[in-house]
């Protein structure tokens, strides 16, 4: 239905299951990244249309890999929407340059409709 | 009294006898006793009295005349004024002294005794005139005034120790209080320090003491802050409580310090000197962000799985079959609404820890005040079926405030008043400007709260007594909500009466927009 990818960068692989598969039902095409210092390869290899980040991660954190997407050229314009439990997440996501935020945990069909919207966009 | 003359007597023969019993009669009417002795005869009796000195010891004629005048001393012989008697005896001289004497009944009298000879023309002491008065009046006054004398020194001495006593007993107060104490004087210099200030500040008194405040220890304590506080602040704010000062000290390291600060206006020797305790809580800061620390990574960790779970839940919910039993629906709706709430608990405890730390940050940001609330009404309407939010009326679409904690107070209020208003459908909220403020109501048609419950709703912790059976929570949001707003300078209230629903209303101050920092 859709030729579309999403790539999921979240440390805990009970998300990244549950999200591969809400996300595949709709149809996109799903990337789950659990360790963060692979994103950069995986955004190179697979060229998502859309990244679902979490912010706490072991050793490089969600909004340090979001600072460097933004001034990279070729990523500048992505669409990242951080999804977090931190009390501080929706600050720390926008200061780092996300698109969107969603606290965790969030509501699926909420999620699905801010990801539909983000991709038509 | 022609014969008297000159203060000698010329005695006549014509009027020797009628001047006799004249001289006679003067003695006796004199107030001073009168005795003559004769010295020519062995242990020098007695051989005249007055009718006074008769009067004054108690005792008549003929038990006098023929005796020493020791008689009069009975029992006390051992008084110095004896001595100078015999010797002026012995001497023929004059004296005076003043002896104790006792009267025939024992009565004490102190008698001022003025002694004389009288000497024959070859030089001879013939005979002792002696002269009393009697003195105990003047002498119990004397004895009275010595005796006062020596109260007024003995209850000064009383005083001084139990001054002194009081002194050593409030320095070892000051000494023994685990913060530290300095005392300067209107120039800032030290007087005096307690141990605790020692040890904290790891100095002796001798580099202390004595020393302007900004140059202890190579100007260490020279801290702008405290400058401020002591030569800015304290001279129109008297006395300043709770100042805090964070300084890094050479060997010490960086601490955190709560002051007080009070200038004596006493008048007297004390005026103007500064009072200054000083509370270390640089520890009790780290421990409080180490809660803080440890409550936020507890949460997000709950929040993971939590996040799996909820979502695990949805699926269920919709890939349900719609022929599936209806028992299985609601258990699994339920399941639903638990996850809800031990998500909301988990959000619950990191709110509370953090406003009873005083550590709730404020990140202030201008934004669009009205589309928030509609917003969250919108998202809460999104999640209620059962009731109509109706939102009408304008605040202000520039607000400066902490727009995440402001979402939280609308929710919280929005999801009690569905909460529990549960007979009603409809939820009205209404915003408003009023003066330089903004309101936002929110009127639920529930079931009310009695006059007595409506101060406590806002105590942490505190549910009103049915609710708790019907609608379980650990009862801290309104709390936290009152908290919130009032971190924003506004007040949060509510008008309710039982039975016909509540209203819960807050204000928030409209800042100057040239004042708004960004």
């Amino acid at each position: 239905m859709s030729d579309k990818t999403i790539l999921i960068c979240d440390d805990d692989e009970g998300i990244l299951d549950m999200l591969e598969l809400v996300l595949e039902e709709t149809g996109y095409r799903i990337v789950p990244v659990k360790n963060s210092l692979h994103i950069y390869d995986e955004i190179e290899k697979q060229n998502p249309d859309l990244i679902l980040l979490d912010l706490w991660m072991p050793v490089l954190s969600g909004d340090q890999v979001l600072r460097t997407l933004r001034k990279n050229p070729d990523t500048r314009a992505l669409p990242v929407i951080v999804i977090s439990a931190s009390r501080e997440g929706e600050r720390i996501a926008n200061e780092a340059g996300a698109n969107s935020f969603l606290a965790k945990p969030f509501d699926l069909e909420m999620l699905v409709n801010r990801v539909n919207e983000m991709i038509a966009a | 009294m022609d014969s008297l003359n000159q203060g000698e007597f010329s005695f006549s023969n014509d009027t020797i006898k009628q001047d006799l019993s004249l001289l006679i009669q003067a003695l006796d009417s004199s107030i001073s006793g009168i005795i003559l002795t004769d010295n020519q005869q062995p242990d020098n009796p007695i051989i005249y009295c007055n009718k006074s000195f008769e009067r004054m010891t108690g005792y008549a004629r003929h038990e006098i005349i023929g005796h020493n005048c020791r008689f009069l001393q009975k029992e006390d012989r051992n008084q110095k004024e004896r001595l100078l008697l015999r010797k002026a005896v012995e001497d023929g001289a004059e004296c005076v002294v003043e002896i104790r004497n006792y009267q025939k009944n024992g009565t004490l009298f102190w008698n001022e005794l003025y002694m004389s000879p009288i000497k024959n023309e070859q030089g001879v002491v013939c005979y002792f005139i002696g002269v009393q008065n009697d003195i105990t009046r003047r002498k119990k006054a004397e004895m009275e005034l010595l005796h006062q004398q020596e109260i007024m020194e003995s209850q000064i001495r009383q005083r001084t120790k139990s001054l002194k006593e009081s002194e050593d007993y409030l320095s070892s107060i000051v000494q023994t209080v685990r913060e530290s104490l300095v005392v300067l004087d209107p120039a800032f210099k030290v007087l005096s320090i307690n141990d605790h200030f020692l040890k904290t500040f790891k100095v002796s008194k001798e580099e202390t003491e004595g020393k302007l405040l900004y140059e202890l220890g190579n100007g260490q304590w020279d801290i702008p802050k405290l400058k401020e506080l002591l030569e800015n602040i304290l001279p129109t704010n008297n006395p300043v409580e709770e100042f805090e000062v964070e300084h890094d000290f050479p060997h010490i390291g960086k601490k955190l310090m709560l002051l007080n600060a009070h200038r004596i206006e006493l008048e007297g020797q004390y005026k103007d000197r500064i009072l200054i305790a000083i509370e270390d809580i640089t520890d009790r800061r780290e421990i409080e962000r180490r809660k803080d620390d440890f409550l936020s990574i507890a949460s997000h960790e709950l929040k993971t799985p939590l996040t799996t779970i909820k979502g695990y839940v949805q699926i269920m919910q919709r890939l349900m079959p719609d022929s599936a039993d209806d028992k299985f629906k609601d258990i699994l709706r339920k399941t639903g609404i638990y996850v809800e709430r031990l998500n909301s608990l988990i959000a619950e405890l990191l709110d509370m820890s953090r406003i009873q730390t005083g550590n709730i940050e404020l990140h202030k940001e201008e934004f669009d005040f009205d589309k928030a609330i509609h917003e969250a009404v919108e998202n809460i309407q999104a999640a209620t079926k059962t009731h109509r939010i109706i939102i009408s009326g304008k605040a202000t679409n520039n607000y400066a405030g902490d727009e995440s904690h402001i979402v939280q107070v609308i929710n919280n209020l929005l999801s009690n008043a569905v909460k529990y208003a549960p007979e009603s459908n409809e939820v009205k909220v209404y915003l408003s400007r009023v003066s330089n403020f903004l309101k936002v109501a929110v009127t639920d048609a529930g079931m009310g709260i009695k006059i007595e419950d409506q101060k406590r709703i806002f105590d942490r912790f505190f549910r009103v007594g049915e609710i708790q059976q019907r609608f379980p929570g650990m009862g801290i949001g309104l709390y936290v909500c009152d908290q919130i707003i009032k971190n924003h300078g506004g007040t949060l209230w509510v008008e309710s009466e039982p039975g016909k629903g509540s209203t819960f209303s807050f204000t928030l101050p409209l800042e100057e927009r040239n004042t708004n920092e960004r």
